[in-house]
């Protein structure tokens, strides 16, 4: 039995320590939490990991390049694409390849669509995790089954697409792509507005968001989120725009950025980056060149890699994503991956601390976590 | 940048001052015959990385830790005891990351089965 100071009052203080789990509730994977809660209030929160540990670091030191390709596509299972393209430009420089004109225009595109993608699917969950049961995901799900038709036009699959090949694309765009793309654009931003509106205009959503789980741009930097969760608490980085790769330095967008913290700007941030992407996506159909964007073979043995330690970075839908490889001639000698998942649910506890416990749920929503990329 | 061990928490404080508070990843790299530890911290402001990195003996493994300058650094420290069984000085590593872990073998080592032939090499 604990004795403590409440409201002025000396009380006794019951913690209850409960198990959260092994479920996320809207099965991004699986994740398990240990709170230790007092009252209705979160004093502590762990977070248990590794139900989807597959080693995948370890099992690409045993493959060739090329065969370990399709499988980093499985990391984070809701934005392979960009996961994929990721891996490829770790080979790439590596081998020193250069990426035709044409296919980085293409390659932009997808992960466009990818992030966009992304981002509508969380909408959608965290909207279930807030409570607002299946309305909102379907809207968001009719939005991004769109997407994955236009993905599926370009690179001949849905969900796991191994469209990059080194130098270029497996597949170019098709023909009545743009026409597509155009009027998909048209379409999702008008609907975008709409989403905003009603969930902006319901009192019951914003008192869930405003003013929950508020991470600070200090405690953000010290704890090095990543990705939507850092330029939600303010902090200006955008691997896109801090370290340009590709055409995004010729393409115009700004990076989004909110003030507040909270569980509100996280969401308004994706939102916002949603839009913005959209309009890349149509900048970039516009400056698109004529050409060839085709890429390498795949082929089992490759010319041997040139540069011993390659370091890439990409701006993921869910923040940024390092590949550090130390590279043999015929296969990875270590790959390193920096998932930008694994640092924001590191966050989960600093962040809860002193939430209410139904609000648990939105913050961990907010964060939108991929648990495959956690576990790795 | 290569750094001795002992000189690394000094060299982080002071980088830490001069604007790297972000801190990037930590990861290592076993080359059978040596350890490195690097540490990866970022200049937000100045849109600066730098790459600190440690060797180490792989009679003698540990880093002291870093969890004091960069709060970022706990999971990822406990990922370095867990895969590479480098042991953190400074800190007890109360709970693992991974679940249903046997604690006595080190999966991204070298030695560790699918890459044994390291192991004979040596």
């Amino acid at each position: 039995m604990e004795f403590g100071i409440r409201n002025g009052k000396v009380m006794v203080i019951m913690v209850t320590r409960i198990n959260i789990g092994p479920v996320h509730p809207s099965t991004h994977g699986v994740l398990r939490l240990v709170a230790d809660i007092e009252g209705d209030t979160v004093e502590n929160v762990e977070a248990h990991i590794g139900m989807l540990h597959r080693g995948v670091e370890k099992l690409v030191e045993t493959r060739k390049y090329l065969q370990s390709h399709p499988y980093m596509e499985k990391l984070d299972y809701v934005s392979p694409l960009a996961y994929d393209e990721t891996y490829v430009s770790a080979v790439e420089a590596a081998l020193g390849v250069d990426v035709k004109e044409r296919a980085q225009y293409v390659r932009v595109i997808e992960l466009e669509l990818q992030r966009v993608a992304s981002h509508l699917l969380f909408l959608g969950t965290m909207c279930n995790d807030i409570g607002q049961m299946f309305t909102m995901f379907m809207w968001t799900f009719e939005d991004r089954d769109m997407v994955l038709r236009l993905l599926e036009q370009a690179t001949g699959e849905r969900m796991f697409y191994v469209n990059m090949r080194l130098g270029g694309v497996n597949l170019d765009l098709p023909k009545d792509f743009e026409e597509n793309c155009i009027a998909f654009i048209n379409r999702e931003e008008k609907r975008i507005r709409e989403y905003e509106h009603y969930l902006e205009s319901n009192p019951v959503f914003m008192e869930r968001m405003k003013g929950v789980g508020i991470l600070n741009r200090d405690d953000a930097v010290e704890l090095g989120v990543t990705g939507p969760v850092l330029r939600a608490s303010g902090v200006q980085y955008d691997v896109r725009k801090n370290n340009p790769y590709y055409v995004y330095d010729r393409l115009n967008f700004e990076m989004q950025t909110e003030h507040k913290g909270d569980n509100f700007a996280r969401y308004k941030v994706r939102m916002l980056e949603i839009k913005e992407s959209l309009r890349l996506i149509k900048n970039a159909l516009r400056m698109i060149p004529e050409g060839d964007a085709i890429g390498m073979p795949v082929k089992l043995i490759l010319p041997a890699a040139k540069n011993r330690e390659v370091m890439v970075r990409r701006e993921v839908p869910r923040g940024e994503l390092m590949m550090y490889m130390i590279a043999d001639p015929q296969s990875p000698y270590r790959l390193s991956i920096r998932s930008p998942n694994f640092v924001n649910l590191s966050a989960l506890e600093y962040v809860a601390r002193g939430c209410k416990t139904a609000d648990l749920f939105a913050i961990l929503g907010s964060l939108d976590m991929v648990m495959g990329c956690v576990d790795k | 940048m290569k750094i001795e061990r002992e000189k690394l928490l000094e060299k982080l404080e002071q980088m830490k001052k001069d604007g790297y508070t972000y801190l990037v990843k930590i990861t290592a790299v076993d080359y059978v015959k040596n350890f490195e530890v690097l540490y990866f911290v970022r200049d937000i402001e100045k849109n600066d990385d730098q790459v600190i990195s440690v060797d180490l003996n792989p009679d003698d493994v540990w880093v002291p830790s870093v969890m004091e300058i960069f709060k970022a650094a706990d999971w990822y420290e406990r990922e370095l005891y867990e895969m590479f069984g480098v042991s953190i000085k400074g800190r007890r590593i109360k709970k693992l990351l991974l679940e249903k872990w046997d604690g006595t073998s080190f999966p991204l080592r070298k030695s560790f089965a699918w890459n044994s032939e390291y192991e004979t090499e040596k």
